[in-house]
């Protein structure tokens, strides 16, 4: 996994984790704000209690002194005002608090106080007619322990803010009357607030503020504004007119928590609660959301540590893996030098054992073809045997090298099922039939003729199968079938199913999971001696992978296996092959020794190997070919005759010292004068592994050619890279053409000597033609001209029409298409073309003949093996000829006389035959009958 | 590389960050100008106390000079019968540190005792710099300290609907006939009465807020008669006779229909706020107290709430070359020499005493700030382009109460056409009040 995708699957992982303790720390940061909240609520209810305690207190000091002043008004000795004054003056124990007797009833709402004016000692008079702190008192309960208090307000007598405690009280006026006076404690706002001075130590910034229904301060903490609560809330704290209404409701009606906006727009949290026994008073405590919730700070510490912590790790880890990547890329690059060094070491296996295997075979092909000894045969037999075994194994290798690194392809042609089927049973049969095993075919007469695949590898796949199926079958038989099936929704396609039934040793069932391992060989006791890799089965089930196919197996230990697989085939041509069986049989009586696919005499080859075997087998092997082959040990050989001579393909050898074939080839294509420019280079190797195609592809070569060399092949590739002007068909037989054409004619710009040679069919028949056009030129060219001379322009054009057939005969083709312009200007009776041209024609026609007149000299007595024809057929020849001649049925005349070629004619009547042959040739069938009746010889 | 590169990254948004937070801090110092003198973690308590009832504006400063000391507690607090009690109060063991006073306290004897109470501000060891503000304003005792200083300033004018102006395509009148043509143009045009007010023997009656400043500067004109004036003499009632005579022009022409007022303006603050913000009175005499009363009352009108529009205070145009700027005191703080937190409360003062703070605190109240700029609040603006000649305070016209409350007796009558101005010149001294 590369590093990017590890480093944000971390860092994923990270955020999840930090991003679960932010949840459960947010989580358990809103349950502590809550259990705060709740907490702060508590100290509220405390508070409330603590205010209303100390309420209750002061009301009952006010109760006692009013009681005093009531009791004695009901023990009927009433005390007038200034003596209730100067009674509770006494009582009165703190000089912060006063006693007013006021009388709401008087002008003034005036009274006397127990302190005297500060401004002036001597006034004890006291006036509340400009404070209105009565008006929202209904009445004043005569009840013990009913607070009857005022709002906050500012002492007159002395400017204090304050509160009062009431409770109305009986007096004597002036005038000795009872009369109703208020008797109020009064007390300095400063000392409620005192009482509040503890909460400091738990809540440093808590304002505990206490207001009426309307939400006025009685006493108001500094954060809060304006006069009223209410309208604090609602200058900075939007609410609708609804959720206002239902804020007064909530704290003028019950007790609980809500959080506020402060006037810097912090979040605040406001307890309130009804003050009890008092209940048109509200106590509010307030502080800021920060306060409450201070422990989220050290969640958020937490997590930052938390963070920091996963970042640390991920640095370390980082560093860790980037010291272990470091190592296993160390490691990797060790392994993949080790890889280097196999592929190497494969490479060389190769080379240095097909080298070597090339001499061997090739030398041991050459034994087998020129030996008339059974024996040697024999003995050569068995070495191609042991080679082939051996190379089947570096094959394997090879291509299991191919597999492992993913570089087998496969290729797909169209084949002959038939020629497959043969190559598969030749290379079995002998090998079965060897051991004593019995080898039945099993073919289906259905299969169609030609099918297009990967006919290479399915071979390959099925040889591995029965090969395997001959070595570990030691006495029984071993059963080849081949099944053809159409596919139904596939019409183009069909089913092969190949099946190889042996009763050889067989499979263990705990064995047959090794089956398809690589280098794998089971029951290495028993089978020891067996040879092989291990890589058979291996190398077959890959293939039929590649193939969308697989291996099925069914075994019995010590009775048998049957391997059996199914591929699906594009048919090329439907016609079936028959009776395979018969065909095979017959097969086998024709084949005799090795026959050439060609023979190119006039085809000119170079082949380079630092090797002198290798080249002497090269060209032993292409010997029947005709080839002419030149041969060089060095790339500076090859390059010096790259220059000098054309070649029609050149076979360059890869592994050679100094300059290799790949620096060899980089220097010829850098080469412009050399008559060798289009010439196909294919390189020679030992090199059989992966990939070698594409490396010398790339290197400029046109094609690669394995070592040691398969004669087939090399044929196969010839065929494909040489002129098809200089290829002829192999000649039957086992005899040679042994009518080499001379060079010159190689020279002559006026004759394709391939087009000849395919028309004659051999280089005997050329030459002979070749000789009889020379032998009748002059006598043609002469009639031509006579004939036009004579305005003859019938037997003129017919005339020139012969030379069109003989020329294109010998590959004269220039001459022939020239001649054939003035047949069809003869034709039209186009004198005015043949003024002008034919000169011309009849000139290059001497000029031709001139040219050929070195054949000559080239002529040679052969030694007439035909059979002598005798007198009386000869005689029947020549009378069916007359009658031939005189029907004007020619081709009849044609085919008698190529007949009477395979004959030997009586010397006495040679010379008549020959002047027939010539005739013939010359198209002068009007000259027979004359010839034959003898006023012509 | 990497760790170069994060390096390099962390170091720039650092950098940024330090940069960005110097040039916040460096412009909030500049804009504040003002440097504590104490360390800011001393913890005190500060009490300020007033009549009003509401002191938003004050808190508001609490809370920014909070940012100075935030160990500071500051309190207002609304004395209950203030004028009689604060003397008192100054007196007891919990004495307020800061308290309001007034210009009209000076010269009282009731007083007395609250003045000697104060701390003298001009003391150069306290520092504090009341050079922004107007001098004429500045109150001295006779020895020439400084007790007291202005906080809110008010004015006598009108406020100007100024989109009916827009819509009608008018210029606010900037004199008596320029008034009248206006006017003219706007009756034409469907407003009963272009002008009104509330019909009130007070300060922010509409006959005062027309003639008074006319009134006050023909006596600071006539120094020489002040004296008479104050006391009554009765040929000094000719110096109203101007300003009498304008007030009868005016209520004749068809600027105002007097009734109308009578009718539809029951007080002389919200009745008049409220039937301003109906939107159909181009004018409406009012004095800086009704105008600071405004804001709170917009959202109370749903006329206003509806149809919001712009509006400004002018002064009244009642002279033939312009209006006239008589800029009264509102209201003064004093400092408490026998604070038991003295120091922090001249420290306070030296931070509200700033051109900034009294703009911010008025501009709240929405009164006159005291101070030398009138720019700052776009209700005032107007008032910084009255020529100086034509800007003066109550303080400097040497009128005493009496005179003034004479002066707005003869007003009434004649406004009401219950004396003739002759009748009223002559009846000076005499003329029944309320």
């Amino acid at each position: 996994m590369k590093r990017r995708p590890i480093i944000i699957i971390n860092l994923l992982i990270m955020g999840s984790i930090l991003f679960f303790i932010f949840r459960y720390a947010n989580d358990k940061s809103a349950e502590s704000a809550h259990n705060s909240i709740r907490a702060f609520e508590k100290m509220t209810m405390t508070t409330n209690q603590i205010i209303v305690n100390y309420l209750e207190d002061e009301q009952h000091l006010c109760d006692i002194w009013a009681n005093y002043v009531n009791g004695s008004a009901k023990d009927g000795t009433p005390m007038t005002a200034d003596e209730a004054i100067s009674y509770i003056r006494k009582a009165k124990i703190s000089p912060e608090i006063e006693g007013h007797l006021i009388f709401l009833d008087s002008e003034e709402r005036s009274g006397i106080s127990t302190t005297a004016n500060v401004a002036d000692p001597d006034v004890f008079t006291v006036s509340y007619n400009k404070i209105n702190i009565f008006d929202n008192i209904e009445s004043v309960s005569d009840e013990p322990d009913v607070i009857n208090l005022t709002r906050a307000y500012t002492n007159p007598i002395n400017g204090v803010q304050s509160i009062a405690f009431l409770k109305n009280v009986t007096v004597l006026d002036n005038n000795g009357a009872l009369k109703k006076g208020l008797l109020m404690r009064v007390v300095p706002l400063s000392r409620l607030e005192q009482k509040l001075v503890f909460l400091k130590g738990e809540y440093e910034n808590v304002e505990i503020s206490l207001i009426d229904q309307e939400g006025n301060y009685v006493v108001h903490g500094k954060s809060f504004k304006n006069k009223n609560f209410f309208e604090y809330y609602k200058s900075y704290n939007e609410a609708s007119a609804t959720q206002y209404d239902h804020v007064i409701k909530e704290i003028t009606g019950g007790t609980g928590t809500m959080t506020i906006k402060n006037v810097k727009g912090e979040e605040c949290v406001l307890s309130y609660t009804p003050l009890e026994t008092m209940k048109t008073w509200s106590l509010l405590a307030y502080i800021p959301m920060d306060d409450l919730v201070a422990s989220r700070s050290i969640d958020w510490l937490l997590l930052g540590i938390a963070s920091g912590g996963f970042l640390l790790l991920l640095v370390f880890n980082s560093i860790v893996m980037m010291s272990y990547n470091r190592k296993l890329s160390e490691v990797a690059q060790q392994a993949n030098q080790a890889n280097e060094a196999k592929s190497y070491f494969l490479s060389t296996m190769s080379h240095d054992i097909r080298t070597p295997m090339n001499a061997i075979l090739g030398l041991n092909e050459m034994v087998i073809r020129d030996s008339r000894d059974e024996d040697i045969r024999m003995y050569s037999e068995s070495i191609r045997t042991a080679g082939n075994t051996l190379l089947g194994i570096i094959n394997d290798i090879l291509d299991f090298s191919k597999i492992e690194a993913g570089k087998m392809e496969i290729i797909n042609v169209d084949y002959s099922s038939v020629s497959l089927l043969n190559d598969l049973v030749n290379m079995v049969q002998k090998k079965a039939e060897d051991k004593g095993l019995t080898f039945n075919l099993v073919i289906d007469r259905n299969i169609p003729t030609v099918l297009n695949g990967d006919e290479i590898r399915i071979k390959q796949i099925i040889i591995n199968i029965l090969s395997n199926a001959v070595k570990y079958t030691k006495q029984g038989h071993i059963t080849f079938s081949v099944q053809a099936d159409k596919i139904e929704d596939r019409p183009e396609m069909i089913r092969l199913g190949v099946r190889v039934e042996d009763t050889g040793v067989g499979i263990k069932p705990e064995d047959l999971d090794r089956l398809f391992v690589a280098f794998e060989r089971f029951d290495e006791k028993t089978n020891r001696n067996i040879e092989g890799t291990g890589l058979g089965m291996t190398i077959a089930q890959s293939f039929l992978d590649m193939m969308g196919s697989h291996l099925e197996v069914e075994s019995e230990y010590g009775k048998g296996s049957v391997f059996s697989f199914e591929i699906e085939q594009v048919v090329v041509k439907w016609d079936p092959i028959g009776d395979f069986q018969e065909a095979f049989k017959h097969s086998l009586t024709e084949r005799t020794h090795y026959q050439e696919k060609f023979t190119a005499p006039h085809a000119r080859v170079l082949v380079v190997d630092d090797t002198p075997v290798n080249l002497t087998v090269f060209v032993n092997l292409l010997r029947n070919t005709q080839l002419q082959i030149d041969t060089a040990e060095s790339g500076d050989e090859c390059i010096a005759l790259f220059i000098n001579k054309h070649y029609d393909v050149i076979f360059l050898d890869h592994m050679m010292p100094d300059k290799d074939g790949i620096e060899t080839l980089r220097e010829m294509k850098a080469i412009t004068d050399t008559p060798n420019k289009e010439t196909p280079v294919i390189c020679l190797t030992a090199n059989a592994i992966s990939g070698m195609r594409e490396m010398y592809t790339k290197a400029g070569f046109d094609d690669y050619l394995t070592k040691p060399i398969d004669v087939e092949r090399l044929e196969t590739m010839l065929l494909q890279y040489l002129p098809k002007g200089k290829v002829a068909p192999a000649s039957c037989g086992d005899g040679t053409d042994e009518y080499v054409l001379p060079d010159f004619l190689f020279n002559l710009k006026e004759i394709d000597v391939g087009s000849g040679l395919t028309h004659c069919g051999s280089s005997e028949s050329y030459m002979e033609t070749l000789r009889m056009y020379l032998d009748s030129a002059e006598r043609n060219a002469e009639e031509i001209e006579r004939y036009y001379s004579a305005k003859d322009l019938k037997n003129t054009t017919i005339k020139v029409h012969a030379l069109k057939s003989t020329s294109r005969v010998i590959g004269a083709l220039e001459l022939g298409e020239f001649a054939a312009r003035l047949e069809k200007a003869g034709d039209r009776g186009d004198v005015e073309t043949l003024d002008r041209e034919l000169g011309e024609l009849i000139s290059k026609y001497r000029q031709l003949a001139k040219d050929l007149e070195p054949l000559r000299e080239c002529r040679e007595d052969k030694e007439d093996d035909r059979a002598l024809i005798s007198d009386e057929d000869l005689k029947e020849v020549f009378r069916a000829l007359l009658e031939f001649c005189n029907n004007y049925d020619f081709d009849s005349v044609v085919n008698l006389v190529e007949n009477l070629e395979k004959y030997r004619i009586p010397e006495d009547e040679a010379t008549r035959v020959d002047a027939v042959k010539k005739a013939v040739d010359n198209y002068d069938y009007e000259m027979i009958p004359a010839i034959l009746s003898g006023e012509m010889r | 590389m990497l760790m170069k590169k994060t390096f390099r990254t962390i170091f720039s948004l650092s950098l940024i960050a330090v940069c960005l937070l110097q040039g916040c801090g460096a412009k909030e110092k500049d804009k504040e100008g003002f440097v504590p003198r104490y360390d800011k973690d001393t913890e005190f308590s500060l009490t300020v106390a007033g009549s009003y009832s509401n002191f938003e504006s004050l808190e508001a400063e609490f809370e920014r000079f909070y940012e100075y000391y935030p160990n500071a507690s500051l309190q207002y607090v609304t004395m209950d019968d203030y004028n009689n009690v604060i003397s008192n109060a100054l007196l007891n063991s919990e004495p307020p540190d800061i308290f309001t006073t007034n210009t009209w306290m000076v010269g009282n004897e009731k007083y007395s005792g609250m003045f000697e109470s104060c701390e003298v501000i001009s003391d150069p060891a306290l520092d504090i710099d009341y050079s922004c503000i107007r001098e004429s304003l500045i109150w001295n005792t006779d020895s020439g300290d400084v007790v007291m200083l202005p906080i809110f300033t008010s004015s006598s004018g009108m406020l100007v609907n100024m989109d009916i102006f827009e819509e009608e395509g008018l210029e606010v009148p900037g004199n008596f006939g320029e008034l009248v043509e206006v006017c003219k143009k706007l009756k034409s045009s469907g407003y009963e009465s272009p002008v009104m007010g509330a019909d009130q023997f007070s300060g922010p009656g509409m006959f005062n807020c027309f003639a008074y400043p006319m009134f006050a500067y023909n006596a600071m004109e006539s120094s020489d008669k002040i004296d008479a004036l104050n006391g009554f003499e009765p040929s000094s009632g000719e110096i109203m006779r101007p300003s009498l005579e304008r007030l009868y022009e005016f209520v004749n022409s068809d600027c105002i229909d007097v009734e109308k007022c009578k009718d539809e303006i029951t007080d002389d603050y919200d009745s008049v706020i409220m039937r301003f913000f109906e939107g159909d009175v181009p004018m409406m005499f009012a004095t800086g107290d009704v105008a600071s009363g405004t804001a709170k009352r917009e959202s109370k009108s749903e006329a206003f709430s509806a149809h919001p529009f712009k509006y400004r205070f002018f002064v009244a145009p009642s002279g033939d070359d312009g209006g006239y700027f008589i800029n009264s005191t509102s209201l003064c703080f004093s400092v408490n020499k026998h604070s038991k937190n003295l120091d922090m409360a001249n420290e306070f003062m030296r931070f509200l005493i700033n051109r900034n703070e009294l703009s911010n605190m008025a501009g709240l109240k929405r009164l006159i700030a005291p101070v030398d700029d009138l720019s700052f609040d776009d209700l005032y603006s107007s008032l910084a382009d009255i020529p100086k000649d034509r800007s003066f305070s109550d303080k400097e016209t040497g009128l005493l109460d009496p005179a003034v409350r004479q002066f707005r007796a003869a007003i009434y009558a004649v406004g009401n056409g219950k004396m003739s101005v002759d009748e009223a010149v002559a009846s000076y001294g005499n003329i029944p009040e309320e």
